[in-house]
Formats: C-alpha cells, sequence, structure tokens
C-alpha cells in the first residue's frame, strides 16, 4: 500500500469527491424544492425562473392542517385584528378558516390521513417484523421436509407486481368489509412485507452462531427463553434493517391505498394528490403536506442508524 | 458434586452415518475423563449427547443413576464450555457469569456473591465491566470456565475448550484448568484432539475412532499398553513405529524379522510370552525403544540413517532397515547426519505385537 499519495492519486480522489457531490446534489435538489415550496408565499411557489431566496413562512402548514374555503369578501378591520396570526395569514392568502357553529377550528383531512398511515404502517411493520423473525428462525435452526421449497413459496408471493391482484383484492375486500378499514390495509401491507420479513431475517439468524443459544440451553434456560435472551438481541441490527425497510414500503405504498381506501383508512401518498383537486393548486400547501410526510421515515431511518451500519460486535465467538 | 455419570450402549445416526457406535462408559464422581480421538470420530456428539444438545438413537445416559436422555438440556444440571466460548456479545463478563444463576431464580445479592467469588477464583475480577470483544483469547476461556463453574452443576463437560487458543496460552491454560479441577474436583468430560492435552490432564483417557470406543485407561496404560494399531499410533509423539514382521528362529533363539530385511532382532522368549504366533503380525515400537549404537555388535543390525529432526532436547533418527523406515530417539547430536550407518537394536521390553488383520494387541491385557 502507498503510504504517500502521489499526484495522480490526489487528481483522481479529487474527481470522485466531485462526482459524489455532483450525484448528492442530483439526488437532493427534489428534497430541496419540496422543503423550501412548503415554505413559500403562494405566489412565488409558480415563478419562472423559480425564486431561491424568500422569506420563509409557515402558511402553507396552517392550511394544511386546518380547514379552509375561499374568501367571497375580505374581513373586515375588526375581524382582522380580533383574529389571531395564524388565521391572518391564512387571511392574506385570500382564504379564511371554516370554523363550526360554536367558533371552534376544524382540522381539514391531512391530520387525520397522517395519523392514518403512522397507524398503519407502524403496525404493519411490528407484525411482518416479529411474524419474519419467528419465521425465519425456524428455517435457520430446525430441519423441516421441503425447508428450500417452502422457502421459494414464501418468496414466490413477491413475484408477481401486487397491482395486478389489486381488482380480485378489492372484491374480495368488499364481500368480508375490509374495504377502508384499518385492519384491511394493515393485513396487506403485513403480507407484502412477510415474504421480504422472512428472508432478510433468515440471512441475519443464519450468521448468529448456534453456540450462543446451546450455551443457554445448558445454562438452564429453555428454547423460548433462549430465543428471547440470546437470539433476539443479537438479532438487533437485522431487525432493525427489516422494520426499516417494512416501514418504508408500507409507509409510501400509494396504489392499494388508492384503491382500497376512501375516508375513514385513508393513508397520506393518497390524500396528498387529491388535493390538486379542480381550480387551481395551492402547490405550497401539497409542497408541505409532502414534506411533513418524509420526515418519519427519515426520523425512524436516523434513528436506527447504528444498526444498519452493521457495527454490531461479532467479536465473541473464535473462530 | 459427587456426580456419576454411565452411558450404556448410545448410539446414533445421524441420517445413514453411524456416528456413534454401541458406547459404554462409567465416569466415577471426581473424575476428569478425557474423549480422546480425531475429529469426527464421535467424541463431541457424545458430549454433547451427555448435556442433551443431541439427541441418541438408542441406549441410556444416567446421571446418579437416573436417566436423563429424555429431559431437556435445561433440565440436566449440566454445564459446558464450548471451543467457541460462546460469550454472549451484547453482555457484560459480569453479566455472562450471572446468566446461568438468573435462570435458576436465585436473589440479586446470590448472585452477585457467586459472580465475585467465581472472579476471585478465576482472577478475572478486573474484567468483570468488559465485553467479550474486549478480552484476550485466555480471558474469554476463563470467562467460559467461570459462567460454567459458577452454577456449581453436577458435571463440566468441555468441547476443546482450548483449542482455539495460541500454542504457549494453551499450556498455560491447561495447566490452570488441572489446578481447577483439583480445587473445584467436579465429575469433568473433556473433549480434545490433542493427545498431549489428553495425557496431561486426564484421569482416565477415553480414545475413540470411527464412532466407537477403542481404548479407556490411565494416561499411562494408554501409552505403555495401547490395545489395538489406532491407539499405539494415535497416543505418543512421534508416533509409534509400526512394521510388518515374521517371527522366527535363528542359531534356536526366537528373532523378529521385519519383512523385506535379511536378518532379525534376536528377542527372549519372555518378551513374546502369550503372543499369538498364527495370524500375521504387526510390530509397534515406540521411538524410545529403537537404540541407535556406532559400534557394531552381534545383536545389533545395520541400518542407514535417512532423516534427522533435531528437536533440542533430542533428535528422532529416520533409519532404514530392509525396506522399512524406524523412527528413533537419540540424545541431540548423536547422528551427525544423513546417510550414515549406524547399528540398531530393539528394546524387547516395550515392544507391541498387534494382529496385523484386526489391529488388536495380541498381549493379554496385564
Amino acid at each position: 500500500m502507498a503510504a504517500v499519495q502521489t499526484t495522480s492519486e490526489r487528481a483522481l480522489n479529487k474527481v470522485a469527491i466531485i462526482s459524489v457531490l455532483i450525484v448528492t446534489i442530483i439526488f437532493l435538489a427534489p428534497i430541496y424544492w419540496i422543503v423550501s415550496t412548503s415554505f413559500k408565499p403562494r405566489n412565488l411557489a409558480t415563478t419562472v425562473p423559480p425564486t431561491i431566496v424568500f422569506e420563509p413562512e409557515i402558511s402553507p402548514f396552517v392550511k394544511l392542517t386546518l380547514r379552509r374555503s375561499q374568501l367571497r369578501e375580505q374581513p373586515t378591520p375588526e375581524e382582522y385584528a380580533a383574529a389571531p396570526w395564524w388565521e391572518r395569514l391564512v387571511f392574506d392568502g385570500g382564504e379564511k378558516i371554516v370554523r363550526s357553529g360554536r367558533g371552534e377550528v376544524q382540522l381539514s383531512g391531512y391530520p387525520s390521513r397522517f395519523v392514518n398511515s403512522l397507524i398503519i404502517a407502524i403496525t404493519s411493520t411490528v407484525l411482518a417484523v416479529a411474524m419474519g423473525t419467528f419465521t425465519a428462525y425456524g428455517f435457520s435452526r430446525f430441519k423441516m421436509p421441503g425447508e428450500q421449497d417452502w422457502l421459494f413459496f414464501i418468496l414466490s408471493t413477491r413475484m408477481l407486481p401486487p397491482v395486478v391482484v389489486a381488482i380480485p383484492m378489492f372484491l374480495m375486500y368488499r364481500a368480508v368489509g375490509l374495504n377502508d378499514t384499518h385492519v384491511g390495509l394493515i393485513i396487506l401491507y403485513t403480507a407484502f412485507n412477510l415474504s421480504f420479513s422472512v428472508w432478510l431475517m433468515k440471512g441475519f439468524i443464519d450468521e448468529i452462531p448456534k453456540e450462543y443459544e446451546e450455551a443457554a440451553l445448558v445454562d438452564g434456560y429453555t428454547r423460548m427463553e433462549a430465543f428471547f435472551k440470546v437470539v433476539l438481541p443479537e438479532a438487533a441490527t437485522g431487525i432493525a434493517a427489516t422494520a426499516v425497510f417494512c416501514f418504508i414500503t408500507a409507509w409510501n405504498e400509494y396504489a392499494f391505498a388508492l384503491i382500497m381506501t376512501r375516508r375513514d383508512a385513508q393513508t397520506a401518498p393518497p390524500f396528498i394528490p387529491s388535493q390538486v383537486g379542480s381550480g387551481l393548486p395551492d402547490w405550497t400547501v401539497i409542497a408541505s403536506g409532502t414534506f411533513l410526510f418524509l420526515l418519519p421515515v427519515a426520523i425512524f431511518t436516523f434513528l436506527l442508524r447504528n444498526h444498519l451500519l452493521r457495527g454490531m460486535s461479532f467479536g465473541a465467538i473464535r473462530k | 458434586m459427587t456426580t456419576e455419570i454411565e452411558l450404556r450402549n448410545i448410539q446414533k445416526w445421524f441420517g445413514s452415518n453411524q456416528v456413534i457406535k454401541d458406547f459404554n462408559l462409567t465416569i466415577a464422581p471426581h473424575e476428569f475423563i478425557v474423549m480422546l480421538g480425531q475429529s469426527g470420530c464421535g467424541k463431541t456428539t457424545t458430549l454433547r449427547a451427555i448435556a442433551g444438545l443431541e439427541t441418541i438413537d438408542d441406549g441410556d445416559i444416567l446421571i446418579d443413576g437416573e436417566p436423563v436422555q429424555h429431559l431437556k438440556c435445561s433440565d440436566r444440571d449440566i454445564a459446558m464450555v464450548f471451543q467457541s466460548f460462546s460469550l454472549y456479545p451484547h453482555m457484560t463478563v459480569y453479566e455472562n457469569i450471572a446468566f446461568p444463576l438468573r435462570a435458576t431464580r436465585m436473589g440479586k445479592a446470590d448472585i452477585d456473591k457467586a459472580v465475585k467469588e467465581i472472579a476471585r477464583i478465576l482472577q478475572i475480577s478486573d474484567l468483570l465491566d468488559k465485553r467479550p470483544s474486549a478480552l484476550s483469547g485466555g480471558d474469554m476461556q476463563r470467562v467460559a470456565i467461570g459462567r460454567a463453574l459458577v452454577r456449581q452443576p453436577k458435571a463440566m463437560l468441555m468441547d476443546e475448550p482450548i483449542g482455539a487458543l495460541d500454542a504457549k496460552l494453551r499450556e498455560q491454560m491447561r495447566a490452570e484448568i488441572k489446578r481447577l479441577h483439583v480445587k473445584q474436583g467436579s465429575t469433568t468430560v473433556y473433549v480434545t484432539h490433542d493427545q498431549v492435552e489428553a495425557m496431561s490432564l486426564a484421569d482416565r483417557i477415553v480414545i475413540m475412532h470411527d464412532g466407537k470406543l477403542q481404548q479407556v485407561g490411565r494416561p499411562e496404560e494408554v501409552y505403555l499398553h495401547p490395545a489395538n494399531l489406532f491407539v499405539a499410533q494415535f497416543v505418543g509423539s512421534p508416533v509409534m513405529n509400526v512394521a510388518d514382521i515374521d517371527i522366527g528362529t535363528a542359531d534356536s533363539a526366537t528373532e523378529i524379522r521385519l519383512q523385506g530385511s535379511e536378518k532379525g532382532f534376536a528377542f527372549g522368549d519372555a518378551a513374546l510370552t502369550g503372543i499369538r504366533r498364527d495370524a500375521p503380525v504387526a510390530l509397534g515400537i515406540r521411538p524410545e525403544a529403537v537404540l541407535l549404537s556406532h559400534s557394531k555388535s552381534n545383536d545389533h543390525l545395520s541400518a542407514v540413517t535417512t532423516n534427522i529432526e533435531p528437536l533440542g532436547s533430542h533428535d528422532i533418527v529416520d533409519v532404514k532397515i530392509g525396506g522399512q523406515t524406524l523412527r528413533a530417539r537419540t540424545e541431540s547430536g548423536f547422528v551427525a547426519g544423513e546417510g550414515q550407518e549406524v547399528w540398531v537394536n530393539l528394546d524387547p521390553e516395550q515392544a507391541h505385537f498387534f494382529d496385523r488383520e484386526s489391529g488388536l494387541s495380541l498381549r493379554k491385557a496385564q
């Protein structure tokens, strides 16, 4: 290994760094676009050329979360003065906040869609990872007839593009009353992710030496206890990675959510574009909804980043 | 901890391959048994069967007279040290040692006391807060032994516990294991393929080959009176010389002739008493019983040295007689180099005779 870099190596290094930077910028540009648009005043969102420097405001988020309607007539100065600051932002945009008979503000459709997304994605992730881990452990540790065939069968459920079964699924769901329910989507997403979870977890569990469990067994634990006390902590890395992937799949799923849900269980992905609706779309509101929608996955991945980097201590077994 | 382990007619198949063949052994309380054999001979499988990690297809495993072959390993109250140590990487040394005690629902204070006591005995008290990945090989091994001993199990099983260490550390840990056994006195079964380990540690050595028990005995018994050719060649370093011979008479004295050689070694009848002569015979003779001399004499045969291995304290010299090579152990520098003529004699007292077909020793057990 050359301890001292030659000139050509240094030049090559610079080229590499610059290429990585360019690629990174290309990938981050749409995200920057969404984030910046979600803080823009409405009139700056669609300017040509695009506005890069502007005074950020949070009116898009207010408009995103509260029910509002077009102003028919300008608010009186008294009304304007009496309104809280966030209501004035809406007034400034030529809209007003819809209030109930008792004067309470009402939430727009977005918050409940966002909560739906959270409930459905988290529950289906927990289910898929838990079931996947148990199944993978079974396949990894015990011999069973037709083991390879079963594993192939599990994988084969992913070989079809999911949308192909959308119509039959819709009809079946309608027959059993699962359309537009949380449970319906949770079952669907769990089923999507399960095969992936089984295969990924099997890889991770195969790597955990059997001796750990055997040591726990002779130390006086049952197999179940050994699984929870020894295998699970060792598999934490794999569980984290699998959970991130399952969560992203369930969180971002669009097609089935669009077909299977309308109101009660609708998730954010089909709702956000539906805001475009008729008339002049307010792109700042759509961008702010998208921006908030990006956050959970980013936070989840950030929290589990150490596990994802697989830096775990696989060092106490000597080979 | 006065536990007796008895194995009766153990049979074990892996598919169509029988890995333990009709295995019988009684291990006395406090005894240190070493199971010795090549890899794949069934010794580890036998050990795992005692622990309950492997089921057996037939036979009985009795611990203190109670059959345990149907019990789960957690119910057998046996501890095991693995070759890989198998320390749980997500726990500290303290937690690793406390782990078996937590299974017994022992009180916190008692656990703490027991862990600290065992750490003191093993001199690992200052490592208790560390993670296994931060330990050296020797310390990992001490922790693994500590984890096994802390519960005061009925018996200790060790599967090549020092096989993964380097040579110097292995010697040191060997002495330590011996010291611990003397102190704790737990019934121990130890598996290894290293005959030096076996000789130095064992009260009795159990030699296995191809799933079959070959010989059980004290180390010196196994060394001096190998029951068959396999044991003879497996125990002892360098390996015992084995040569095909004819037993004949010359000048009215009994003579041992290496096949391919004109002349033979005169053996007194005393050395051959009890030897059946009707079967094809192989002679087994350890290098220290092959005597070399520089001066010609009547009872010595002429031979040529073909190879010298200087080992410091002694040399191993290969000599060729007829078509066969014998290895001799000499004082260092006794033979200057290859191609020299030396005079060879064998010590009849240390000669072994084996049936060439069955491999069994032809001398009746003494």
